[in-house]
Parts: structure tokens; C-alpha cells; sequence
């Protein structure tokens, strides 16, 4: 079959590492690792001055001003004081092994000036803090892989993570609105503010070069004027728009009023308003610029925090640097975007321009880890100059230090570290902020990077969280999949159930820009293709196009020809001339005179944006698109579709819209798109490979699937990703057929054999921490007071422990074996910590670990446990469709039906489970499996690669023919029991399958007849860690009326439950007058324990003790009446 | 600074007392004899983190 082509088997140098790094992958944690190097390499010098000087007086009236000079980072290595290391860098390997924070240290100048004219620069380092690994600053930036094996991290390393006391944490990309952008929204919440004010308004997130986040939003007022809220730490504040224009620029009304209604000068209404607002401004007496910074200075001054000394002038000005579009440097930059502001306002009131959607990815952008970090730790540096003041002053109280320069020495000497709150940031994902710097949320910002398989691991870097506030909200607008997110986010990879729609994950070409480029090219490139500046005198009657280039208006551009410097422009930036960024967003939103998103060229070139590759068919190339951008482009999926003369650009592939997990599903164009979602979710909790350096981690459960294979049948982003690396599965041979009757409902028979043979057996591997400190208690906490050891020929140590203390590896550990033995040092008294795990374990590594100076007795082992977890009835599997199963039964391979040529199936499939879940791509893997194995070869599975002409089946169904075999991969079987040939033909294949994690030994350990109770209820309590019971709930109730059965409810909810023997007086129904007679006082213990117990029970309710009855009632019922009678409820029983 | 401390250097020819175990050095793979009490570094090339050895006693396991 020459027609056919296949594709080959990967064939990997294994044991051979490549010369270079696979791009792909790299590239996929970019926005991780760019974005953190962005700060180490620029960012972190921007934040540090725009810290604020902090300015104070002394109680001798000396002012003070303290401020950063600048800060650096240093490399991870080894502590100042070890003089016994050799290699001085800290490599990750060693901080996840010893269970330590990867982190380099941060040096900083500060420098301080009195009002005396002293002053001095003193260096200080302010602690380690935490270093993303694969970072420019991490020791691994850049190695090659055979140097990074060398450094016991795998091949493909990519980083993205830091690591902190030993655990791999990732910062959650989260999407936030897209910054520098007015956006113009309705929300009846706003009507609530005040008196006037109305659901619209203009929100805008300026971001400062420095990455500081500030929300700005105009309000429209009924009585036809705006107001602008800032928000200053945390606290809402409302100025008249027109106070702070008036306060930006010194020039006259007339002026003002120009910039306003140029171009608008008919529409009557905003003219009134323009007009209306100056007026006010006149009637406060505020008449120029000086008034206006007077006016806000003197109503912030307080709280912006600002000394005494300060005029109200320059606390205006202060107010504006700080908190009016801090993404522009100017006061005149300023006034044109309020201008514009204004002018989209009362644009959206007239019903000129519409609303915009808040939750369209349009409108969004990223929150990256780096940007993030330096947010964080610019307030926690700010933090320290205020903690640095309130030292001096106390002080300076005291008197001891007269002299400035020796009280500012003695004071900068003390210690100051941000390396605590950062740990603390990253261990916890939790901020701690005055300001909380402009976002919605304050927990949740990291996460473990499990590395549970590498799909999982992967998914961790690409997923973007929609924020916790809206897992929250009762609406279901932020889940909505829309179609601008087409190409960014992928609409098949994101959880089910309370996550959906808001833990999204990027498409596999998706990237992130992590840098500002220059853009004085651009400006230039603009004015030459026709924009005219804003100070130009410009008359025109015709309407314009605002140019706005990350919130700044640059220009304005005639409405004719626009579309043609937009096209000129775009042939530049795609081919990357005259110095215009690829990265440069341009969205021209056209005049159309109908309502629409306020019109505009809109341009961006800022980070954190979404961009992604499509083909410019002009140029033939590759051009990077914008989330904005691409809703005003006309892109062709195929050359197909494509219209003259409209079509733009064309997409690369037709499943880029899928993410990296979602792209590994073979032939998901055939399934029903929720089984797909399913595999997504599934693909993540399988069984595979982890990692390759397993000896050298710590962490607390790794699971590994023994007899991993190389799928034969996959999409071509299986090889472009490497999974091959990490494979997860194994390809079983799968017979379709109801056979055993143990394969009903979803369950799946294995052949015995096959698991005999090693088919999905896997391990656990736990790591199990001695750690001497934790014995360590009260006021012994900083001594050593042990130390490990053990005699080995003590029956306690079972022959198990070495004369260390330690296990050496290779032992077996069965539950409650000892784990390490200890020795009091002051007494020698020998201890033992037990193993205390519920299975046995095979010791594989044990290590023990020293402190940063290299000169701690050995305090902390870990001792990594091999437990084997081979299938057994109960496991789950699934195929690599959204079909998952429970192994049911292990079938002897003389019971397994067997085709013709004698082979038994692995795994016995229900055909029930196609019909409903119509995973179609299933049954062809079955067959290209099948076809794959009998040629030798591996075939393509990548969605949209056939067609209703080019069918799957046909392909597949000649592969078979060709190899001797049905076309429709089916066979005749015979019964494996009677050997009887089967009447109907059996669809055999060949199907790749997981092992999932979830596995019967870890959930039902859980059976119980006693155990503990609720001590209220004397109910069993619930949870499998405290021996609880599985409750028995309604439904199960029901289930059992049903069957008439209901004797058993009283053995279940009886019995088994809270069953509790009490007295009850018949006279009176009463189960609570009911005591027991005081003893006499010649009563003696042993008696009682003699059981001669003659005390009455009496009714003190009836003063009665022969009318008592005993009965048994469920102790809740007791605890029921007790509630009742405190609430005056008498509770009688009727006892015949 | 101070100098490494020369207690901790094994002496050559010295017969190895019981108590001591055999460690692997976590980077430099050298051998390293430890006695109980020992601060945890190489000897070679200090690094903190030592590996023990498998075990050469015979572990029986049960293969059912």
C-alpha cells in the first residue's frame, strides 16, 4: 500500500541527552520565566525608585528623608559563613532535597538626608528571597541538558517555579482587565454610590511602568456632570473630574473646552455638560491651576501620608504622580486621556458608543508571576522604610544617640529582611497588603506544581485563573465561553463542576508578552504615515480616529485613509521593520455611525497581553495577534473559507485552539466534545511517569506506572511536546464484547495473565521526614538534644536499622515497624519513631541532610518508601476518551474469549459504553492501533486531519485489509469457558490506556462495625483518616424500603449506629425525670465493682420507681428531648 | 574564619570503629565514613546532603 504514508515510532537516543533544550517546551513556560526575568532585569530597578522617599521630623525638628538608592540581586550560594563547600552556587536539586528556599540574596542602598545637610548611603542586604528557577539569576539559566542531568534536574527542565522549604510552588497566572484601556461599562451597582449617580461609567486599570495597578472610574452624575474615583489604600474617593483637569494643565477654559468638543461641536448636550462643569469649577473659585492643586492638596494631604512641612501644592501634584493615570509620566499626557475618558463617557450616556462586556477576553489581559512578585515586593520594601522610621524615632526618643549620623548608623545596623513575608507570599499564595495592590483577591495566588504526570505538571504553567471572586458569584456570565477567546483559550480544557469556565488554560500557541518595547519608532512611523499630533493645528469637518498607544493619546488620524495606514502599519510590524514591535496590538475600531465600541485606533504594545501567531497573507508571515486586535480581523481557519478581498490572515493549524493536554487526545474531532473535557481532566490524574530524578526528591507522593509504552497511535503534538519523555499508559489489546457480566456499568474486565505480566503495575513512592527538631519541646527548642541512632541488635529495632538509626535501602517496612531510632544525648536513653503508614514499604533511598553552614549533627533524615500498587479489583483505567472504568475482575487468560489466532484481549470493554457517550475516536484508535501494530508503525491521530471524503475508517479500515485483517477491525472469537465460536464478530483493537490514581487501597480501608463516635450524637464519625463510617443516606434508605428489607434499616441506623439502652416512665412518658439514687455513704467501691448494686431507679417526676421501663433508642433521641424540654417542649412517650 | 575542623577528617589506616556507617556524597559521589555526632557535609567537597548505602544484608521477599 504505497498511497498510504505512515508515520514512524519516535526513536530516541535514550541515555544519549540532546544538544539543546526542546523550543516547545521552553516556550510554553515562558510567560513564567520571562516575565520573572523582566523583573530581575528591569523591573526591579523601575519599583525600587518609584518607592516613595519616606520624609519625617525627628523630636528635635530634624527632617529626615530615608529612600532606596538602588537594589540588586545576587545569585542562590551557599551561606556567607561555610567555609567547608567546594561548589559555592545552590543548585535547585539541593533546596528540594534538604527541603530549603531556593533564593538569592537582595542588596540594597538606602540612603538618608537630614534637613542639616547630613547624609549617607549605606548598603544593606535585606534577606534571600526566593529565586524562580531556570530565571537569568537561577544557576540553571541556560545549561544544557546533559549539564542539567549533572545538576539532578531532568533533561527538560523548564522552570517557572520557585521553590520554597523544598516545595515546587507556581504563581497562578490570573486574569485581570486589560490595563491602560478606558472601558466604558454599565453597572446598576453604582447607582447606590450616591445621589445622581447613574450605571455608567468609564473604568480604566492604569498600570505604571513599574507594574503598580491603579483603578480609575468616571462616573456619569444625572445632573450632567462626572466624577472620577480613585482609590488610596483601599479607601474609595470621589473628586469632580473637571477639578482635576483644571489641576493637570495651565491654560484657560477656552482651551479646555477646545480639547473637549473638537470634532463634537454639534452634539448640544455634551457641549451643555462641558459648559455645566466649568461653570461649577468657576462657582468654587477655582479659576487656574494653582487653586485647583490648593483645593486637592489641602483634602489629601492627610491621607496620602504626607509630613507637615509639605504645601498643599505639592500634595496635589503628589496626589496626581501617585493616583491619576499612573501609567502616564506628565501632567499633559494626563489631561488628554482624562479628555478622552470624558469623551467616551458621555459618548456611552448618549448612546453613541455601547457597553462594553468586562468578561470578554477581549478586554483582558494577564497577571504574570514576575509582575506579580515585584508588585509584592516593592510594598514589602516600601513597608521597611516605614518600619525603619518608627526604629528611629524610637530612638531618637530614648536620647542615647544624640548625634544623627551615629543614631541613622546604629539604626541601619539593626536587622531588616523582606525574605520572611516573601517565603511567606509564595508558601501560602496569600497577600498581605496595605493596598492590596489594585486586584480582587487576596489568597490563592500560588500553587503547588504537582508532579503528578508531566501533562498535569505542564497544565499548571499554562492554565489562567479568572480570579476566586468569581467562583464566588452566583452569575454565570465570567464562565461563558465567548468567541473572542477563539485561539486563546482553549474552550475543551477546563474543569467541571464549581471551577468550570473560570480555570481556563492557554491554547498551545498562546504566548504572553513579558516586556515593554520601545516605542519612539512607532510614534515616529505614525506621524509618517499620517497621524497628526494633538498640538498641531488641525481643521477638519470630517470625523477622526483618536490615536491611543497604551493610554496615551498620541494623535488623531482622518477617518479616510485610516484603514490604509492601519494595513501599512500591520505589513511593518509583521515584518518587524522600522522599529515597530511584533508584539504591537493595533485595533481600529471603524466609524461605522452605528453603536459600537467607541471608535479608535487602539494601540498597544504592553506586557501581560495575550498574543498568538497567525499567517499574514500578505506578507506570507508570521504575525502575532492581540485579543482586541483579532475581533476587528477577518481570519480563515482553511484556505477554504477564505474571502477575497476580506480575508486577512489564515490560522497555522486547525487545532490551534486546543491547549497541550487537549491536543494529546487521538482523533478528538470524532468525540462528543464533553468526553474530550473529560480526558483533560483525566489525562491529569493518571498514573505514569513523574519525574526522572526521583532519588533526589522529596516529595510526599509520587505514583509511577511501572510498564510504561510509547503510544502508537497519537496527534503530532504528542512528539512536538516530547511526551515520549513521560509517557503514561501502555497500549492494551481491547476486545468490544459483553462477556463475564462483570463488565456492567462502566466496569472492565483484565486478563490475569496480562497483569501477571507486569500490564499497569505501578508504585507509590512517599517520602517519610525524620525530623529530631519536632521531638524537640518547650525550652529545648533551639538545643540538640538528640541525635540518631539505635543499637541494632535491639528487638525494638526489629533488625530493620542500621547502628545510625536509619533503615538502610532495600529494607521492608511493614506498618508500625520502626522507622529511625533516636538517642536521648543527657540520658542515652534509645527511642524509636514507628512507620506509620498502612502498607508495606520497601525502603529506596534514605538521606540525611545537613544545615546551611555544614556543620549541624545530623537532625533531619528522609527516607523515601517504595510501595507497590499493582492492579487489583477496584482500580480505575481509562482510554485516552473520557471512557473510564473500575477493574472488576481479574479473568484467568484460559477464561478470556480468544481470537482464531489464539490471542486473548487485555482488557474486556462494554460495547454499552458507546452508544450514549459516542466517543467515535475511540473505536478508530482502536483500529489505527490495531492497523499500527500489525504494520509496525504509528499513525497520526491529530484532529481535523480527515474529512467526510477522506474518512478515518477507510484509511484505517485498507491499512487492516492490507494486513490480512477485517476491515472493520472486527474477528471472530471463541468462548473462552466452552470454546464455543461466538455468533457475532468481536471489534478488536488495539486501545492506549491509563492507569488513574484513584486506587481502592487508599479509599476503602473503611470498614467499620465499631470505632469512634461523635461524642454529642454517639454517631460514628465520618472520614476515612479518623476510622470513620461511610454514611448511609437517604437514598440508601430508600433504596432499601424498596427492596423491603426494612429490618436492615434497623440493623444500620440501630445497631451500627447509636443505639443506647434508657429508661422510660410509663406513668409519664418521660425519658428525662428519670435518675439513679445517691449512693449511700457506707457504699463501698468494691461493692460496686461486685456488681451488687442496689440503687433504685426512680421518676422523681412521679415519685414512682416501679413504673420504669427499659428501651432502646437511638442516643440522638436523647440528646433530642434534652434540646426540646430547653426550648419548654415536653417530649412524652407512650410505653404499652 | 575558621579552619575545617581536622577531627572530622578520617586518619588514614585507622581501623573504622562499628559505629560507623558509609555515606554517599549527594554531588561528588565520594565515600564518606560518619560516626554518630558528625555535623552532615562531605568531606571532599562539603556538600549537605550524604545518601546511605543499599543494604548487603539479604532481604527475603515474600513473592506472593
Amino acid at each position: 500500500m504505497a498511497s498510504l504514508q505512515f508515520g514512524k515510532l519516535s526513536t530516541c537516543q535514550y541515555g544519549d541527552p540532546p544538544s539543546e533544550q526542546n523550543k516547545v517546551l521552553q516556550d510554553l513556560v515562558k510567560p513564567h520565566v520571562e516575565s520573572f526575568n523582566y523583573f530581575l532585569e528591569d523591573g526591579l530597578s523601575l519599583a525600587v525608585q518609584n518607592i516613595p522617599p519616606v520624609r519625617f521630623a525627628l523630636p528635635n525638628g530634624e527632617r529626615i528623608t530615608l529612600s532606596y538608592k538602588d537594589a540588586s540581586i545576587g545569585y542562590p550560594s551557599v551561606a556567607k559563613g561555610n567555609v567547608y563547600a567546594k561548589e559555592h552556587k545552590v543548585y535547585p536539586a539541593e533546596c528540594r532535597g534538604r527541603g530549603c528556599t531556593y533564593g538569592a540574596p537582595l542588596n540594597v542602598h538606602i540612603q538618608w538626608s537630614s534637613s542639616s545637610g547630613q547624609g549617607d548611603i549605606q548598603e544593606k542586604c535585606l534577606g534571600n528571597i526566593p529565586i524562580m528557577v531556570k530565571s537569568s539569576h537561577c544557576n540553571l539559566h541556560q545549561l544544557k541538558p546533559s549539564e542539567l542531568i549533572r545538576r539532578k534536574e531532568e533533561a527538560e527542565e523548564m522552570g517557572g517555579y520557585f521553590i520554597i522549604n523544598g516545595i515546587e510552588k507556581v504563581v497562578r497566572m490570573l486574569v485581570v482587565p486589560r490595563r491602560n484601556y478606558p472601558l466604558a461599562l454599565c453597572r446598576d451597582k453604582w447607582k447606590s454610590r450616591g445621589k445622581f449617580y447613574t450605571k455608567y461609567g468609564i473604568s480604566m486599570n492604569c498600570v505604571s511602568l513599574d507594574q503598580s495597578r491603579s483603578n480609575l472610574v468616571l462616573h456619569y452624575l444625572d445632573n450632567s456632570t462626572a466624577i472620577l474615583s480613585i482609590i488610596i489604600t483601599k479607601r474609595i474617593f470621589f473628586v469632580p473630574v473637571m477639578l482635576i483637569i483644571k489641576g493637570l494643565v495651565d491654560v484657560n477654559d477656552q482651551q479646555i473646552y477646545k480639547d473637549f468638543v473638537r470634532g463634537r461641536e454639534k452634539d448640544t448636550f455634551f457641549v451643555g455638560c462641558i459648559l455645566g462643569m466649568l461653570r461649577d469649577l468657576q462657582q468654587l473659585k477655582v479659576t487656574n491651576k494653582r487653586a485647583a492643586l490648593e483645593y486637592l492638596g489641602e483634602s489629601f494631604k492627610v491621607r496620602l501620608n504626607l509630613p507637615e512641612w509639605c504645601s498643599n501644592e505639592e500634595a496635589g501634584q503628589y496626589l496626581f504622580d501617585r493616583h491619576i493615570c499612573i501609567h502616564l509620566k506628565n501632567n499633559r499626557e494626563k489631561y488628554e486621556c482624562l479628555v478622552l475618558m470624558i469623551r467616551k463617557l458621555f459618548s456611552l450616556v448618549r448612546g453613541n458608543c455601547s457597553e462594553e462586556n468586562p468578561d470578554s477576553t477581549m478586554n483582558h489581559e494577564t497577571l504574570l508571576p514576575g509582575h506579580l512578585y515585584q508588585s509584592v515586593l516593592k510594598e514589602k520594601m516600601t513597608g521597611l522604610l516605614v518600619k525603619l522610621r518608627t526604629m528611629i524615632e524610637k530612638t531618637a526618643k530614648t536620647g542615647k544617640e544624640p548625634d544623627i549620623t551615629g543614631l541613622m548608623k546604629k539604626c541601619l545596623r539593626s536587622p531588616l529582611y523582606v525574605s520572611r513575608q516573601m517565603e511567606y507570599f509564595l508558601a501560602t499564595g496569600n497577600l498581605v497588603s496595605p493596598t492590596g495592590l489594585g486586584l480582587l483577591q487576596t489568597a490563592g495566588f500560588a500553587v503547588v506544581a504537582d508532579k503528578l504526570n508531566f501533562m498535569r505538571y505542564l497544565s499548571h504553567f499554562r492554565c489562567l485563573h479568572r480570579g476566586s471572586f468569581f467562583v464566588e458569584m452566583r452569575s454565570t456570565t465570567a464562565r461563558k465561553l465567548l468567541p473572542e477567546a477563539w485561539g486563546f483559550l482553549c474552550p475543551v480544557h477546563t474543569p467541571d463542576g464549581t471551577p468550570c469556565g473560570l480555570l481556563n488554560h492557554l491554547t498551545a500557541s498562546c504566548q504572553v508578552t513579558t516586556f515593554q518595547p520601545k516605542t519612539d519608532g512607532l510614534v515616529q512611523t505614525l506621524h509618517s504615515l499620517g497621524m497628526v499630533a494633538l498640538d498641531e493645528p488641525f481643521i477638519t469637518e470630517e470625523d477622526c480616529y483618536e490615536v491611543v498607544l497604551d493610554g496615551r493619546v498620541i494623535g488623531i488620524l482622518p477617518k479616510d485613509g485610516a484603514d490604509i495606514v492601519v494595513a501599512n502599519l500591520r505589513v511593518l510590524k509583521s515584518k518587524g521593520e522600522q522599529g515597530i514591535p511584533k508584539t504591537l496590538e493595533i485595533t481600529l475600531i471603524p466609524i461605522t455611525g452605528k453603536t459600537t465600541q467607541y471608535p479608535g485606533l487602539f494601540l498597544f504594545t504592553s506586557p501581560a497581553r495575550l498574543i498568538r501567531p497567525v499567517t499574514n497573507l500578505m506578507t506570507g508571515e508570521d504575525e502575532l495577534v492581540g485579543t482586541m486586535e483579532q475581533v476587528y480581523l477577518d481570519i480563515a481557519v482553511t484556505p477554504k473559507e477564505a474571502i477575497p478581498e476580506v480575508t486577512t490572515h489564515m490560522e497555522k493549524s486547525e487545532d490551534s485552539i486546543l491547549s497541550v493536554a487537549a491536543s494529546l487526545t487521538p482523533f478528538s474531532d470524532f468525540n462528543q466534545s464533553p468526553r474530550n473535557m473529560y480526558q483533560c481532566q483525566m489525562g491529569k490524574q493518571t498514573m505514569g511517569t513523574p519525574s526522572h530524578v526521583l532519588p533526589y526528591r522529596i516529595d510526599h507522593k509520587m505514583y509511577q506506572l511501572q510498564t510504561v509504552q510509547s503510544p502508537v497511535v497519537r496527534p503530532k503534538s504528542y512528539d512536538t511536546v516530547d511526551m515520549d519523555n513521560y509517557p503514561l499508559g501502555t497500549n492494551a489489546i481491547v476486545a468490544v464484547i459483553s462477556y463475564t457480566g462483570y463488565d456492567m456499568e462502566d466496569a472492565m474486565v483484565l486478563n490475569k495473565s496480562s497483569v501477571e505480566r507486569g500490564f499497569a503495575h505501578g508504585q507509590i513512592y512517599t517520602t517519610e521526614i525524620a525530623d529530631l527538631q519536632q521531638h524537640r519541646k518547650g525550652p529545648y527548642r533551639n538545643e540538640i538534644i538528640y541525635t540518631f541512632g539505635c543499637d541494632p541488635t535491639d528487638p525494638r529495632a526489629k533488625g530493620k536499622l542500621d547502628s545510625d538509626g536509619l533503615p538502610p535501602p532495600g529494607t521492608i517496612l511493614e506498618p508500625s515497624d520502626p522507622l529511625y531510632g533516636y538517642i536521648e544525648i543527657s540520658t542515652g536513653q534509645k527511642l524509636f519513631g514507628k512507620y506509620k503508614g498502612s502498607e508495606k514499604g520497601i525502603v529506596s533511598s534514605v538521606k540525611v541532610v545537613g544545615n546551611d553552614l555544614g556543620t549541624e549533627v545530623s537532625q533531619k533524615a528522609y527516607i523515601q518508601l517504595k510501595i507497590q500498587r499493582n492492579p487489583s479489583i477496584g482500580d480505575k483505567f481509562s482510554s485516552r476518551h473520557g471512557q473510564k472504568g473500575v477493574c472488576s475482575l481479574k479473568c484467568p487468560q484460559p477464561d478470556m474469549p480468544f481470537t482464531e489466532s489464539g490471542m486473548t484481549p487485555d482488557i474486556i470493554f462494554n460495547p454499552h459504553g458507546f452508544p450514549s457517550r459516542m466517543t467515535i475516536g475511540m473505536m478508530i484508535e482502536s483500529m489505527a492501533g490495531k492497523s499500527a501494530c500489525l504494520h509496525g508503525l504509528c499513525h497520526d491521530a491529530t484532529p481535523f486531519t480527515f474529512s467526510e471524503k477522506n474518512t478515518a475508517i477507510e484509511y484505517f479500515g485498507k491499512c487492516l485489509t492490507e494486513a490480512g485483517y477485517n476491515y472493520y477491525g472486527t474477528e471472530t472469537m471463541y468462548s473462552g469457558t466452552s470454546g464455543v465460536e461466538l455468533e457475532a464478530e468481536i471489534f478488536i483493537g488495539v486501545v492506549y490506556y491509563q492507569r488513574l490514581r484513584h486506587m481502592v487501597s487508599d479509599k476503602f480501608q473503611q470498614v467499620r462495625s465499631t470505632g469512634p463516635i461523635d461524642l454529642l450524637t454517639h454517631q460514628p464519625v465520618k472520614g476515612r483518616k479518623r476510622a470513620g463510617g461511610i454514611r448511609f443516606g437517604e437514598m440508601e434508605r430508600d433504596s432499601l424500603l424498596a427492596h423491603g428489607t426494612s429490618f436492615l434499616l434497623h440493623d444500620r441506623l440501630m445497631n451500627c449506629s447509636d443505639k443506647s439502652l434508657t429508661r422510660v416512665c410509663k406513668k409519664c412518658g418521660s425519658l428525662l425525670g428519670i435518675s439513679l439514687e445517691t449512693p449511700l455513704a457506707d457504699y463501698s467501691v468494691s461493692e460496686r465493682m461486685l456488681g451488687v448494686d442496689q440503687r433504685k431507679w426512680t421518676c422523681a417526676i412521679c415519685d414512682t420507681s416501679k413504673e420504669l421501663e427499659v428501651i432502646y433508642v437511638p442516643y440522638v433521641f436523647r440528646y433530642l428531648v434534652a434540646e426540646l424540654c430547653a426550648m419548654n417542649v415536653k417530649t412524652v412517650l407512650k410505653v404499652k | 574564619m575558621e579552619t575545617p575542623n581536622p577531627a572530622a577528617t578520617p586518619k588514614e589506616g585507622q581501623p573504622s570503629s562499628s559505629k560507623a556507617i558509609i555515606y554517599v556524597c549527594g554531588e561528588c559521589r565520594q565515600d564518606n565514613e560518619m560516626r554518630p555526632r558528625d555535623p552532615i557535609r562531605c568531606r571532599e567537597c562539603g556538600y549537605r546532603i550524604m545518601y546511605k548505602k543499599r543494604t548487603k544484608r539479604v532481604v527475603v521477599f515474600d513473592g506472593r
